[in-house]
């Protein structure tokens, strides 16, 4: 259980996130839809602590992220702008992550071989590319076999064959009671994935509920996609 | 804070020290010139120009510290790094009390810094018959490492700390080092040069244990503003 609590976060005159109130069950899919600019990465780094809400808080179990103890056996998170260092390898990029939260080392192998890395474990992160280091952080979340999966825009840079393993991993891993927040700027996206979305424009949430309901009335997910957040993708197209 | 939960943080960041290869390189060049240096003093081969005639190098403090830089980077590699490409998030992701990382970090670095002084120090001190001053030079190496790593976490990068360090010797205390010297003396490069009793010139001299006290002065307010901005900034 995910909980946003009037969370808004300003950086200097900018409001990026403004009063974002919602909650993420167990169990489902949740996709966190909003046009570039949105407020997505933000709110996720805030749930996560790593920035610092202007006013409200995020709740992950109840808690704040910091007062996890081993958070990464919790929560699993794969963050915008949050990659390995170049010059290390991926199996060692791991590796120390996993020893952080004395998660097994033996884990480090297991997510490596779940998102196809096994033969680039010894390579160094810089000559992987765009798709690779994707599964790589993908990896990352997994390492502690989290209860709570945080994911941002995880089908950036993957091929269809990943696309479609992502998402039937999601949907297993919601299946067996977990919560799943995956945040995407395309509503198409999260057709065959998501059973709730939380949509966010402008840094505030214009929508929230099950998928059918979201899209209900509007001929194609794309047009409820640009009804909802109209004001804000005008803003940035024109 | 107890002891046992910094355990596992530390482990964390001693495995990031050890499998990234730019502190190698470090190690390696440092260790390669200072044992070079040592090596030319103690057979005086090179004899350098001076006012009262060809002195050894031995009597050239800025030339004898220079390994010091190439020392100093791992220390600055270990905390820059983690502005590269994000490492940060998640070092935060992972280790989400700021204290607790930042206290595992500094310790991991301290051991690191001391165990690479071993192979960096003592060959050049061996060759010329210095092993005697092993405590003071450690002190200088320590510091200005630990002045290098408050830097790089205040300017979230690698290369203007060790530009800086680096340059500040060879530009600012030259030029400025007749006009200003109770300025220039007490800057890090100038006190650990006093810490280990070769001072460039009487002008900028302090006492070793004025050296010392000085350069433990930099070493402090740097790691203090660098832990400060860590634990308050976004990131
Ligand atoms: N550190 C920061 N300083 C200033 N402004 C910021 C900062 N981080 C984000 N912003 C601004 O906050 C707004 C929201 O950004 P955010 O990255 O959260 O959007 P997003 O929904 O993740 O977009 P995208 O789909 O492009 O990833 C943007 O206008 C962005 O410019
Ligand atoms: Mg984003």
């Amino acid at each position: 259980m995910i909980e946003f609590k009037g969370v808004t976060k300003r950086y200097g005159a900018k409001t990026a996130v403004d009063a974002v109130t919602f909650a993420v069950r167990p169990g489902r899919v949740t996709g966190f839809l909003g046009p570039n600019g949105a407020g997505k990465s933000t709110s996720l780094r805030v749930l996560l602590g790593l920035d610092h809400a202007t006013s409200g808080e995020a709740l992950i179990a109840g808690k704040r992220y910091r007062d996890l103890t081993f958070p990464l056996r919790t929560v699993g998170a794969l963050l915008d702008g949050a990659g390995p260092v170049p010059d290390r390898r991926g199996a060692d990029h791991l590796a120390w992550i996993a020893r952080s939260n004395r998660i097994p080392r033996s884990r480090v192998g297991e997510v490596l071989e779940a998102v196809g890395l096994t033969d680039a474990a010894r390579q160094r992160t810089g000559r992987y590319s765009l798709g690779m280091r994707q599964r790589l952080g993908i990896a990352t979340a997994l390492l502690g076999d989290p209860e709570v999966l945080i994911l941002d825009e995880p089908v950036n840079g993957l091929d269809p064959d990943g696309i479609r393993w992502i998402r039937s991993f999601l949907r297993g891993y919601a299946g067996r009671g977990r919560t799943v927040l995956l945040s995407s700027h395309l509503m198409t996206e999260m057709a065959d994935t998501a059973d709730d979305v939380v949509v966010i424009a402008n840094g505030r949430i214009v929508a929230d509920g099950a998928l059918a309901d979201i899209t209900e009335g509007h001929p194609s997910l794309e047009d409820a996609f640009f009804a909802l957040t109209g004001a804000a993708s005008k803003q940035v197209w024109s | 804070m107890t002891a046992a939960r910094l355990t596992d943080p530390v482990a964390a960041e001693l495995i990031k020290l050890r499998t990234l290869p730019a502190l190698w390189i470090a190690l390696a060049v440092a260790v390669t010139a200072n044992t070079a240096l040592g090596a030319i003093a103690a057979t005086d081969v090179i004899r350098l120009a001076g006012d009262g005639g060809p002195t050894g190098i031995e009597g050239a403090g800025a030339l004898m510290l220079a390994p010091v830089y190439a020392y100093l980077a791992i220390a600055v590699f270990a905390a820059g790094t983690e502005y590269r490409n994000g490492q940060l998030r998640l070092s935060l992701a992972a280790v989400p009390g700021r204290a607790r990382f930042l206290a595992a970090k500094l310790l991991a670095i301290l051991v690191v810094s001391l165990l690479a002084a071993v192979p960096v120090l003592i060959p050049n001190l061996v060759l010329r018959g210095d092993l005697g001053d092993l405590g003071r030079y450690l002190a200088a190496y320590l510091l200005l490492a630990l002045t290098g790593y408050g830097f790089a976490f205040a300017a979230r990068t690698v290369v203007t700390p060790i530009a800086v360090l680096a340059a500040v010797p060879i530009l600012v205390s030259t030029t400025l080092g007749g006009l200003w010297p109770t300025v220039v003396r007490v800057l890090p490069h100038e006190a650990a040069l006093s810490l280990v009793g070769m001072p460039a010139d009487p002008a900028t001299a302090l006492s070793p244990a004025a050296g010392l006290l000085v350069l433990t002065g930099w070493a402090t307010v740097s790691v203090t503003i660098g832990g400060v901005l860590v634990a308050r900034r976004d990131v």
